[in-house]
């Protein structure tokens, strides 16, 4: 009985001992680089998805902080009139595997152990929310570069700022677009829209922002169908049977890429058709025209960035993006968190010191005015969110994507409505 | 909504349930025999899905072909995974902490080894078949749907027959029902666990076959379905390959037409309200929890009671 009892034991020894170095090998595989606290250094905290459902975004993100970074220290750093000399900038990078509370802990990690002056962090709003309550708490500035909902920023934090304009503004924006379109005599007035967003404060927002340019525009479109569905999802065959029972003639939704992708080639699967179809910030991804070929022709989108904008600083950031990645920038991911490094840069350099008070201060009256980001000036309301104009843009045939919207940034025009099957 | 649209509604909801099924049945068959909760299931789904896609880029193997071709190279992984790291599980009758660590470890490792070789792009399969659908009268049935949906029927069957009909399946069974008279009589459970474990991890790898035509794909690919197979196998009740069918397509008609049909709410007066599809995911769990209330060993129970009674 003893002899059997051992037995046992060494096998629950050796099967613990196995599962425990399973772990240790993931740990050190999902790794992260940590400080290591220098003089001659600035430590910079860089909390990211770059594993698990948000890791796409999380990944393009990193690259934009990454190539700022590169080109600060190529330039020899950052002034920093208290020491008297240019320091480096040396990134803490911490893989949240999109975890909103490893994210939270990662950040407050960065904060407390790391020595780091402030924290570059925060796709998507679920994890940018998580991590927005470590700002205050560690009076460590905090820049989320993918946040957007204006939920975070109404709180009252004094650390926290946000490089990506309002999510309401998409909804807004898209509500400027397709009245533009019914101005055009390119849409007919009074159409019905059916809109399905994800359940997030992303989604809500959207919601908020479109339904209150409707409100102030009575006539020009009519919602008769307003739903939310759980982030995630594998199936929408019930929900999209609700839009097409709705027999709207504008399918509205709001989503992150893996809901686009599926939600939109079941949407085609079922035969689904409407005179404009969006994502929201959504549509022209690669991943997405890969997946479903000519079925994302004509979607629009309304997106914090574009590689067409036709300002030349954005022109440098996509082709110094391409030389460092080695891949094109095909997405608006990576521009605010470009442009979230370089105005911290400039904080920190014009508060003259490490010190995080004083960056936070800076931060709240800096302007970054060689931005990439459309309207070309970057600074933060009295909130601590941006709130620069967003682009809309329509995929073409053949992978073309143009900006439609607003009319002085247009490489192209709308189509309206989208060619039927 | 009118017939027509309860029909296409019926329609879809049975087509999901093929993929549910298919995607469920291999970890049904290692708990059965060896009272193991496969977390690793979600990883052997991934992987099965960039099986399929490798094959298809690089060789222009057709997806379901892929999918078909996942069976023996799983198998294969399976009998190597169960001979390096399962065997050293201790034996119970019911699942054990070790078991559960070692898969979840393992489900890690085989995510990040996914990172590291495809990278966190979303990938998926683009054929002719992805986006055409058959069009009868008002309803339109996706045919990649079709596909999927008969690839799940034909593995199914086939798994009953290899149950029923040789020696392997009838040794599984008996470790199933009782694993002590079934060594006594001769079983020999160790071969028979580890073809199992080879099995289970084949039909998990030709369920991700399937469902890379199904869904864009990453190396986080297969958890949500982990948590509905989980749900199926405890509604089929954990050991029972026509359980497992029968719980799919429970589930797939609760998701389906859970947010489409009117509940009566009493509320100052009984008046009915649809429920939202952002609760469309409280379904499955609802459900596990009714069911392990009233019914612990699953739906396939009241079928085998009254069987028995007759």
């Amino acid at each position: 009985m003893k002899e059997s009892f051992t037995f046992v034991g060494k096998q629950i020894r050796r099967s613990t001992i196995l599962a425990l170095a399973l772990g240790g090998i993931v740990t050190l595989g999902v790794g992260s680089s940590r400080a290591v606290a220098a003089d001659d250094t600035i430590n910079i905290g860089v909390v990211m998805p770059t594993t698990g459902s948000e890791s796409k975004a999380g990944g393009y993100q990193k690259e934009g902080i990454e190539l700022a970074i590169k080109q600060i220290n190529d330039a020899g750093g950052i002034m920093i009139k208290s020491k008297g000399k240019k320091l480096k900038i040396n990134e803490v990078f911490y893989d949240d595997s999109s975890d909103s509370k490893k994210s939270a802990s990662l950040t407050e990690r960065a904060m407390s152990s790391d020595n780091v002056v402030a924290v570059l962090g925060g796709y998507s709003t679920a994890l940018g929310t998580a991590e927005s309550v470590m700002a205050d708490r560690y009076k460590t500035p905090w820049i989320t570069t993918g946040a957007g909902a204006t939920a975070i920023f109404g709180k009252g934090y004094q650390y926290a700022f946000g490089t990506l304009s309002p999510v309401a503004l998409i909804g807004t924006t898209t509500g400027e677009f397709l009245g533009s379109l019914v101005d055009q005599g390119k849409l007919k007035k009074g159409l019905k829209v059916a809109i399905v967003v994800e359940n997030t404060d992303h989604g809500v927002d959207y919601v908020q922002g479109f339904t209150e340019w409707t409100n102030k525009h009575a006539g020009y479109f009519q919602v008769v169908l307003n739903e939310k569905f759980e982030l995630g999802a594998t199936d929408f065959s019930g929900v999209l049977q609700k839009v097409k029972n709705s027999h709207a003639d504008i399918f509205l939704s709001d989503a992150h890429l893996p809901d686009y992708i599926t939600m939109h080639r079941q949407y085609l699967q079922n035969g689904l058709h409407h005179q404009m179809v969006s994502y929201g910030a959504r549509g022209p991804e690669n991943a997405a025209r890969q997946a479903l070929g000519a079925g994302t022709d004509y979607i629009f989108s309304g997106i914090w960035w574009s590689n067409k904008l036709p300002y030349p600083q954005a022109k440098k950031f996509a082709t110094d993006y391409k030389a460092f990645t080695g891949h094109d920038v095909d997405s608006w991911y990576s521009a605010p968190a470009y442009d979230g490094m370089r105005i911290l840069a400039q904080a920190i350099e014009a508060a003259g010191s490490l010190d995080k008070n004083a960056i936070r201060d800076a931060l709240k009256k800096a302007q970054l005015k060689d931005s990439v980001l459309p309207g070309q000036v970057l600074k933060f309301g009295a909130n601590g969110q941006t709130e620069y104009p967003f682009v809309i843009t329509q995929n073409k045939p053949d992978n073309k994507v143009d900006i439609v919207f607003p009319k002085d940034a247009a490489t192209g025009d709308p189509v309206a409505p989208a060619p039927g099957k | 909504m009118d017939a027509v649209e309860y029909l296409d509604l019926l329609l879809k909801a049975l087509l999901l349930a093929g993929v549910y099924a298919a995607m469920a049945v291999g970890m049904t068959v290692i708990y059965g025999v060896m009272k193991i909760v496969n977390l690793a299931h979600a990883g052997f789904l991934m992987l099965g899905a960039y099986f399929a896609m490798e094959l298809f880029q690089r060789f222009h193997v057709d997806p379901i072909l892929g999918a078909v071709l996942a069976l023996p190279v799983f198998f294969l992984f399976g009998m190597a995974v169960h001979w390096l790291l399962v065997r050293w599980l201790p034996k119970s009758d019911t699942p054990t902490l070790a078991s559960l660590l070692l898969m979840f470890g393992f489900l890690l490792v085989l995510q990040n080894v996914a990172y590291l070789v495809w990278g966190n792009e979303d990938q998926s399969i683009l054929t002719p078949l992805t986006l055409s659908s058959v069009q009868i009268g008002q309803i339109s049935i996706p045919k990649v749907n079709l596909v999927v949906f008969a690839a799940a029927v034909i593995c199914m069957i086939v798994l009953q027959i290899v149950f029923h009909r040789s020696w392997f399946g009838r040794s599984m069974r008996a470790l199933i029902q009782n694993p002590y008279a079934a060594k006594i009589v001769g079983v020999d459970d160790e071969r028979t666990a580890r073809l199992t474990f080879g099995l289970g991890t084949a039909f998990a790898g030709f369920a991700g076959g399937l469902l890379g035509m199904l869904f864009s794909f990453s190396p986080d690919f297969g958890r949500p379905f982990l948590l509905r197979s989980f749900v199926i196998i405890v509604l089929g009740g954990l050991e029972s390959v026509s359980g497992v069918a029968l719980g799919a397509i429970m589930l797939a008609i609760l998701e389906t037409f859970g947010i489409n049909i009117p509940l009566p709410v009493y509320w100052h007066g009984w008046s009915f309200h649809y429920l939202p599809p952002s609760y469309q995911q409280v379904i499955p769990f609802a459900l596990l929890v009714v069911v392990l209330l009233i019914l612990p060993k699953g739906l396939a129970s009241l079928f085998n009671r009254k069987w028995k009674a007759a």
